[in-house]
């Protein structure tokens, strides 16, 4: 690694960093302050017979949410926690991870770079370490913000195991599209049209998640999208890591990973 | 064994043809120029040299070292002046080239202040505000700042103003004399003549010509003008050596590379109203190899 090219990378990023943390820390805070809300007033029983209705079944279903679950406090965390982590996390950290080794492509100061003393290793995982540093950042902020969010609007226990499992689940969700927005980028040429397609492989894996959550007949299509395999059962007694989808996201962010630093290595530098 | 060390290097970019069979040699403490017309394949070599891009076939070598395998040691000691100057609009010029030194290991602090002195280059500025001018100053400086042994320099004084392009040739003089080998292409054969002893002409990607610039530039070639009585005679010419020939009316302007006694020979055979010899420039010279 580069601590000259790391430092630059990191420092450069940190104003979107800073920005996307105190957004998903307002938007967490926000959720959660309903909560309490909810339970106080008549809303969650008349809002029970709402949702008992199929339709609204259905839409539960596709956030991994149920009316029981969301008025338990963690089940109410972990329902906002698709719109909030899977949704908004994912798409930071695809943004991230493709633009980082891209942008000096597309900005043409990957002349300038690669004409320093860096061998193609130095400069990639110079940009995963800085790319991951800011991942890990969003994430604690993230688990502080929801810790923080539980412990003040909570109104009974709740597992703290759960809580952070799932936030463990989020964060592994995230590193590895991350890093298939890093190969992906490394894919196309001078990195055109990155952003649109990294967005849209967050929208569209979620689509599919969601609606394979519908019913189980087509329940096993979801499992072409990583975000089936974020565990979301929370309130199940039995709740807990499980190694095959801990290993699904390390292999896929593992192949992701390298294929994408043999892309990088081999590649034309075109300015 | 020279610095750089170029070895049939061919480059393809898939099908298109960038560079082919280029051999070259260039010797420690050189100033070599490397010119050639748009699409030659001069940027090609330079960013094979460097790695940018990966050659077809072929090898080259810079101080003994492989420039595949061994790029970052060669780098530690090359100084790189792209043609394009792209580099991060939100820094601030000493931020830039502070970052730059740093890759070097090398405090260059006094250097930059120096150099930016001597280029009136403001380096508090945001490389946002910038001109092309400028940003072309930058390009100088972080090529020079670690004092490398060889610089490779592509397109080096455009957008320069000639106050700023006599001080550059002066910095780079004082490298030369200080053993910095320098390697640069160039399209103002004005330059390639004051700086370079010799000089590689390529086209389509093939070097056409590796040539000392003093046996280019007026030894060899006589530009010549014929005004003739009657143009028919211009049959009488029948040497080889005649180069870009242009005819108007009665007059015939030539390019003759051969021995002066011969075509004076075939003149003297012409009935003629006028009759000029002359130096050409080495734009004239140069554009015989680019047609």
């Amino acid at each position: 690694m580069n601590l000259n090219l790391y430092m630059k990378d990191f420092k450069r990023y940190r104003i979107s960093l800073i920005g996307w943390c105190v957004i998903i820390s307002m938007i967490i805070f926000v959720t959660m302050s309903i909560y309490p809300i909810l339970m106080e007033s008549d809303a969650i029983e008349n809002l029970k017979m709402f949702f008992e209705n199929s339709f609204m079944k259905t839409i539960m279903a596709a956030f991994g949410a149920s009316v029981d679950s969301i008025t338990n406090i963690l089940g109410y965390y972990v329902g906002n926690n698709s719109k909030n982590a899977l949704i908004f996390g994912n798409i930071f950290s695809i943004l991230l991870s493709s633009r980082i080794i891209s942008r000096e492509e597309n900005e043409k100061t990957a002349e300038f770079l690669l004409s320093k003393p860096l061998t193609r290793y130095n400069i990639f995982i110079s940009k995963f370490l800085a790319y991951l540093s800011m991942l890990l950042i969003f994430n604690i902020v993230l688990v502080l913000s929801g810790y923080i969010s539980l412990e003040i609007f909570k109104n009974e226990d709740y597992s703290y195991k759960a809580f952070f499992i799932i936030s463990f689940y989020s964060f592994l969700s995230m590193l590895t599209f991350g890093m298939i927005g890093m190969l992906i980028s490394l894919l196309f040429k001078r990195g055109k049209a990155i952003m649109g397609i990294s967005i849209g492989i967050i929208i569209s894996c979620y689509f599919i998640f969601a609606i394979s959550n519908i019913t189980e007949s087509i329940d096993v299509f979801g499992y072409i999208s990583p975000f089936k395999f974020v565990n979301s059962d929370v309130l199940n007694p039995n709740y807990g890591i499980e190694w095959w989808r801990v290993s699904y996201f390390m292999v896929l962010s593992t192949i992701s990973f390298v294929i994408a630093y043999i892309k990088y290595k081999n590649k034309d530098i075109l300015i | 064994m020279g610095v750089i060390e170029i070895n049939k290097l061919t480059k393809y970019y898939g099908k298109s043809l960038g560079i082919i069979d280029i051999d070259l040699e260039i010797e420690k403490g050189e100033i070599f120029g490397f010119i050639g017309p748009n699409g030659a394949g001069k940027s090609t070599t330079i960013r094979t040299l460097l790695n940018l891009i990966y050659p077809t076939s072929g090898s080259a070598k810079i101080f003994g070292l492989d420039v595949v395998k061994d790029s970052k040691e060669i780098k530690k000691n090359i100084g790189f002046m792209p043609s394009e100057v792209n580099y991060y609009d939100y820094m601030r010029v000493r931020e830039l080239l502070y970052y730059s030194a740093r890759f070097y290991g090398k405090n260059c602090d006094e250097r930059i202040d120096a150099l930016s002195k001597m280029f009136s280059l403001d380096l508090n500025k945001k490389i946002y505000d910038l001109s092309f001018g400028n940003r072309k100053k930058i390009s100088i400086l972080q090529s020079l700042i670690h004092k490398p042994k060889l610089l490779i320099l592509d397109e080096p004084t455009s957008g320069l103003d000639p106050l700023m392009q006599a001080k550059y040739f002066e910095i780079l003089n004082e490298e030369n004399a200080r053993g910095t080998t320098i390697f640069f292409s160039s399209h103002v054969l004005n330059e390639v003549q004051k700086l370079c002893k010799r000089v590689a002409i390529i086209k389509d990607g093939r070097i056409i010509k590796v040539e000392n610039i003093e046996n280019i530039t007026g030894k060899q070639f006589k530009k010549i003008k014929l005004d003739m009585k009657n143009i028919e005679q211009i049959k009488l010419l029948n040497t080889n050596e005649i180069y870009n020939m242009s005819n108007n009316e009665n007059i015939c302007n030539f390019l003759y590379s051969g021995d002066i006694n011969n075509i004076l020979k075939e003149i003297s055979n012409m009935e003629l109203n006028n009759l000029t010899i002359e130096e050409p420039t080495l734009e004239e010279i140069f554009m015989h190899y680019y047609q």
